[in-house]
């Protein structure tokens, strides 16, 4: 009869142990938007090298710059825009400006019942004006919050 | 002496003679408290659960239950509304003694099959980025899961036919019948979907119906033998004084 009532005991905290867990509210800790990651290559060496200076922002959204004369930078984080099939955006590597445009289908996606659901994007075509940039390329067409390259622009 | 003329020693008894104990077997039919209890704190949750079993003997019983759950949750981004029904079948067994047990006590573990269906929806999900807010909502999905669980409790005799007991479920996942991309964060019957594995408790009110009784065969518990004093020797030609008969001899 003691084993039993020590079974009994030991199910009753287990019991509460799995209510008291059960009540825990959760926060979201992870990565919320799923940027496209475009890394930097030197056309000259093949090799990745952060420009001297690289600005970006939207077309038409000047005022507000994802990166302003940042340095060191050899992956840049781009969002596209989750209510539209295609947007663009002004890239000005070591002073000189290009014009960068995407093309691709959004869907959403359940990140977790805490952080909710964001937009990952399926990228079609990429296409650039080639004053700075010499050639672009996708290296992965899929765009979600995991850290993987999808594009490499060469200047 | 037996029939070649050899003399038998006679050997202490090994084991007690076994005995039997009366066990009723009954048909329960249980209902989860835990559910509205939670429901009067939680409007947004709400599980209505029951289950019927019949004991095969003192050990073993078949399993079946079901419920219905409605859940709804909402943060600052997103909305999910889902509701469905499910459905349980298994064997629970009971580890206690039945001569301890006495059809009025319970403590074992279930092991059940699970199948829920369910629909769910979300009616409003918006996401903020570079470009301003994306908004967008999906349709009802009808959906089927499977899972197992394994539950074990306790259960009481309070009076008359009605017994109290709680049991803790354990369940795995075996499929959830969402997709990689937009797939359910609860399933009636399973709860948070969020991981492949997920817990529960329930209390239950339980009416018995005994519809036989059968006798089952116990061992009583050995007592415990006096040490020998003497080591006793393997010889089967060992001489005895217990009997009267011819003493034989070692062959030479």
């Amino acid at each position: 009869m003691r084993s039993i009532r020590n079974v009994i005991i030991a199910l009753i905290l287990t019991g509460f142990l799995l209510l008291a867990y059960s009540c825990t509210t959760g926060a979201c800790f992870d990565e919320t938007t799923a940027y496209m990651k475009a890394s930097l290559f030197l056309n000259s060496t093949g090799k990745q090298t952060a420009p001297d200076s690289l600005s970006l922002w939207g077309a038409g959204m000047d005022t507000s710059k994802i990166y302003n004369a940042q340095k060191s930078l050899k992956q840049a984080l781009v969002p596209l825009d989750a209510s539209s099939g295609s947007c663009s955006f002004i890239i000005k590597i070591n002073e000189v400006y290009d014009t960068l445009s995407a093309w691709y289908s959004t869907y959403p996606h359940l990140l977790s019942k805490d952080c909710g659901y964001t937009f990952y994007h399926n990228i079609d075509s990429l296409n650039s004006t080639n004053h700075k940039i010499v050639k672009i390329s996708i290296t992965k067409n899929s765009v979600t919050t995991i850290s993987e390259e999808n594009i490499r622009i060469y200047y | 002496m037996n029939s070649t003329g050899e003399l038998m020693a006679q050997k202490p008894a090994a084991t007690v003679p076994p005995d039997t104990v009366t066990f009723p077997l009954t048909i329960r039919a249980g209902v989860d408290i835990s559910g509205p209890v939670i429901y009067l704190t939680d409007k947004n949750n709400l599980t209505v659960e029951g289950y019927l079993s019949a004991d095969l003997n003192e050990k073993r019983s078949l399993y079946l239950g079901g419920g219905y759950s409605n859940y709804k949750y909402s943060q600052y981004n997103y909305s999910y509304v889902t509701n469905g029904f499910f459905i349980k079948a298994g064997v629970d067994f009971n580890l206690m003694k039945p001569q301890t047990a006495k059809g009025k006590y319970w403590a074992g573990v279930g092991l059940h099959y699970g199948l829920s269906s369910f629909s769910y929806e979300i009616p409003e999900l918006s996401h903020d980025n570079y470009w301003g807010t994306t908004t967008a909502s999906l349709p009802t999905q009808s959906l089927w899961s499977h899972f197992i669980e394994a539950s074990p409790g306790f259960r009481a005799q309070f009076f008359g036919n009605v017994t109290i007991g709680w049991s803790i479920s354990l369940r795995k996942m075996i499929y959830s019948g969402g997709g990689k991309d937009i797939r359910p964060i609860y399933i009636p019957g399973y709860g948070l979907a969020a991981s492949s594995f997920s817990a529960g408790i329930n209390y239950y009110i339980i009416w018995n119906f005994r519809y036989k009784t059968i006798k089952v065969l116990i061992k009583k518990e050995q007592p415990e033998e006096p040490e020998e004093e003497t080591t006793p020797s393997t010889n089967t030609n060992t001489n005895t004084n217990t009997g009267s008969g011819n003493m034989q001899n070692p062959e030479p």
